[in-house]
């Protein structure tokens, strides 16, 4: 029998994967038999340049895009054979997200977007939960702002509403696109010490996607992709060393 | 070509309008002009009696520009709502406020002329064949009537040139939007705006009330004088006038009422909070439907009061109202059919708005899925959310309708011989579960394809969409 996500200690895992966008003359294989797992409790970043499918990627581990060939699996789940109505329960229950851009809802307030996962489920947070989001919201700079609509808050205030929603169900992965892109360096900061806190202390799981060594020197485990393939897999390193290698990609692509 | 594409899905419904509204004048007067013919032939009173059947024509044409024009206005509010962002981008890279505004009332000029002649032929050849049915069956003397008139060509003119002036009023939202709309939240709008929304309903609420009063008025005198419905009609037009100025802000009070009926789940919740989010956009849809649904009330209850009074007239003093059940009974079947087309012209607006509404929040719709909606929540939110819309909609019409219609017929006869004076309207109520039956008919419909539409892309598409 082959071994289980969870043997293995992952938490999501993606094997031969392949995906392609357009059709077969304007083909854009974004995408090329990747394979990968991200490890539990682990924060591991997903490096690449420009175009290089990280988004693609986590889309596809998400359940949020579906792949063109290979094997998606969330924890133990194998997501590629699931129909849309279970994967968005699977979604809604276990993973969180951190987009690029656009990731409140416009009609509610920060607090109703911050609760929106536990309203979507059903259910109001228990104390414990309370407390944990009371934290994220005062670590986040937030508490003035709870009544406030999305669209009096900045840029950066808005990502941080959506960091404080993604990590507010502890779900077994959150996963998080240049969470730190529209951030001064001290909110970024301040930002990756949270992601990095939640992952060591409460043994979260986090897949980040940056462009941004310095954010990557936060991960415990870096995964490089180049033109659509993982061209190296680290464990923690300084935000010199990526610089380096990502200047070495640059210059190969 | 997908270009093209988009524009013609986002003009259909406009052409749509623009052709029937069309079609509808032309119909009319050539159907006016063949009972005219057929009068002179049997030498009826004729003069007087082609008089009014034209008032009555002309008075039903303007009523369906009027409801086509404010369809067509709207609708275009809508479609520039949903280009904000590509005219804040062009207006970044230097396009000028007053090109795009040029550009949007082409478009119009366009739709206008292209459903005007569309809606001409049809209107054209309709008669037709309803008058070759009508002699088939023996109720109209065969003959060759004229079907083809130069007049007709004045509806067709007139379709025309209310489309593009609303297509004109409904761009308005183009002037105010700026480069600015390019980077950020679009969508809200700015203090100026506020401030002349502010004036705005300030003059609204006093066409509203001087309005009732002056149907106040109109009872008062319909004791003594039927002539008085003519000042009941000047205060219904200012009354409902101001009604519709300020729609953006009546209508999210209504909404608030009809939401609490969906219960308080997470998708009734959003929903309700959708619909009461934006009040100019809930205002813009739900207009049209409020229009369509006060004038058939309107009528009806006018025509169903009329009826009652009379009857108890006819009690009071028999002999003097002889013979006059069968006429009332005609007429009300005829002015119901010419009412219908224009609550015909509403519903389509309704239709389209809903539905647009949805398509432009793709986005919002993708984003809710990513956080775990499922799509059939996504799907019962926006039914909700039309349901909300038309149900609001109708609340609002059918009391504004059933005020007017009591004020039309207590003013047009309340003091006819054997009067009882001042009654209560008599609301019928066959016709007011038709209106709700098709209202919720209309939000289903209105609804459900859009929804799928939202649901069927990825959640990842739908987020990338502008
Ligand atoms: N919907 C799509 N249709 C066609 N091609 C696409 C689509 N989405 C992505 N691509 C292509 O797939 C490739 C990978 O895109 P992806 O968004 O994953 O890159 P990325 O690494 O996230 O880049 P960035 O750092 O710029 O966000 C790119 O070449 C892109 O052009
Ligand atoms: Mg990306």
């Amino acid at each position: 029998m082959k071994p289980t996500s969870t043997d293995l200690g992952l938490v999501a895992r993606v094997a031969h994967l392949h995906k392609s966008y357009g059709t077969t003359n304007t083909r854009v294989n974004a995408l090329t038999d990747v394979s990968v797992g991200i490890r539990r409790g682990e924060f591991t970043a997903i490096m690449g340049p420009s175009g290089s499918g990280k988004s693609t990627l986590m889309h596809i581990m998400a359940g949020l895009d579906t792949a063109s060939s290979g094997s998606v699996w969330l924890g133990d789940t194998d997501i590629s054979g699931l129909d849309d109505s279970n994967l968005t329960v699977l979604r809604r229950r276990r993973v969180g997200f951190i987009f690029q851009s656009f990731n409140l809802v416009p009609t509610l307030d920060i607090s109703g977007n911050i609760l929106l996962p536990f309203e979507l489920d059903g259910r109001a947070p228990t104390a414990e939960e309370q407390a944990w989001i009371d934290r994220l919201i005062a670590v986040l700079g937030l508490t003035d702002r709870l009544r406030h609509r999305p669209h009096e808050l900045s840029g950066g205030q808005q990502q941080r509403v959506a960091i404080a929603r993604a990590l507010a169900t502890r779900p077994d992965l959150v996963f998080a696109d240049e969470p730190t892109g529209n951030l001064d360096s001290r909110t970024s900061r301040e930002v990756l010490t949270l992601l990095q806190t939640a992952s060591r202390e409460y043994g979260q799981s986090i897949a980040m996607v940056t462009h941004d060594p310095v954010a990557a020197s936060y991960a415990d485990r870096i995964v490089l992709l180049n033109d659509g393939r993982v061209v190296d897999d680290r464990s923690r390193s300084t935000p010199e060393e990526i610089s380096s290698i990502m200047l070495g990609m640059e210059a190969l692509s | 070509m997908t270009l093209m594409l988009r524009a013609l899905r986002e003009h259909a419904p406009s052409i749509l309008v623009a052709a029937l509204s069309s079609a509808f004048g032309v119909s009319l007067i050539s159907i006016t002009g063949v009972l005219t013919e057929v009068i002179a032939d049997a030498d009826l009173n004729s003069e007087t009696l082609t008089f009014i059947l034209s008032f009555i024509a002309v008075v039903f044409i303007v009523i369906a520009l009027y409801v086509g024009a404010l369809v067509t206005a709207n609708t275009f509010a809508t479609i520039i709502a949903g280009r904000v962002r590509t005219i804040a981008l062009l207006r970044l890279i230097g396009s000028s406020a007053a090109m795009q505004r040029r550009a949007v009332a082409r478009e119009g000029l366009t739709v206008g002329v292209i459903g005007a002649l569309l809606g001409g032929i049809v209107g054209v050849l309709f008669p037709v064949v309803v008058v070759g049915v009508g002699v088939a069956v023996g109720m109209i003397p065969d003959g060759s009537y004229t079907y083809a008139t130069a007049t007709m060509l004045l509806p067709v003119a007139a379709v025309a040139l209310t489309t593009t002036a609303a297509s004109w009023v409904g761009s308005r939202r183009v002037l105010s939007v700026s480069p600015m709309d390019a980077l950020g939240a679009a969508g809200e709008q700015s203090i100026g705006e506020q401030t002349a929304r502010r004036t705005r309903n300030r003059v609204a609420l006093l066409l509203f009330l001087g309005g009732n009063v002056i149907l106040g008025v109109a009872v008062a005198i319909g004791q003594t004088s039927p002539l008085a419905v003519l000042i009941g009609l000047a205060g219904g037009i200012l009354s409902f006038s101001g009604v519709v100025m300020a729609a953006s802000v009546v209508m999210p009070r209504a909404l608030r009422g009809i939401g609490r009926v969906f219960g308080s789940s997470p998708t009734a919740r959003l929903a309700r909070e959708n619909a009461v989010r934006y009040p100019e956009r809930s205002a813009r849809t739900t207009i049209g439907l409020v229009i369509g649904v006060t004038l058939i009330t309107t009528f009806a209850v006018t025509a169903a009061s009329y009826q009652s009074i009379i009857e108890t007239a006819q009690k009071e003093m028999p002999g003097v109202y002889e013979g006059v059940g069968p006429v009332l009974t005609v007429t009300v079947a005829v002015f119901s059919v010419l009412m219908g087309f224009s609550a015909l012209i509403a519903a389509v607006g309704m239709v389209n708005n809903l539905s647009l509404n949805v398509l432009q929040r793709t986005r919002e719709l993708g984003l809710l899925r990513a956080l775990g909606f499922t799509a059939r929540q996504i799907r019962r939110m926006i039914l909700i959310e039309s349901a909300q819309l038309s149900g609001a909609a109708v609340a609002v019409g059918l009391v504004l309708g059933t005020f007017y219609g009591w004020v039309g017929a207590q003013s047009l006869i309340g003091g006819i011989p054997g009067s009882p004076g001042i009654v209560l309207p008599t609301m019928p109520l066959a016709l007011i579960g038709v209106i709700v039956v098709a209202a919720a008919t209309l939000t289903v419909v209105a609804s459900i394809a859009p929804s799928r539409r939202a649901t069927r892309i990825t959640p990842v598409a739908a987020l990338a969409r502008a």
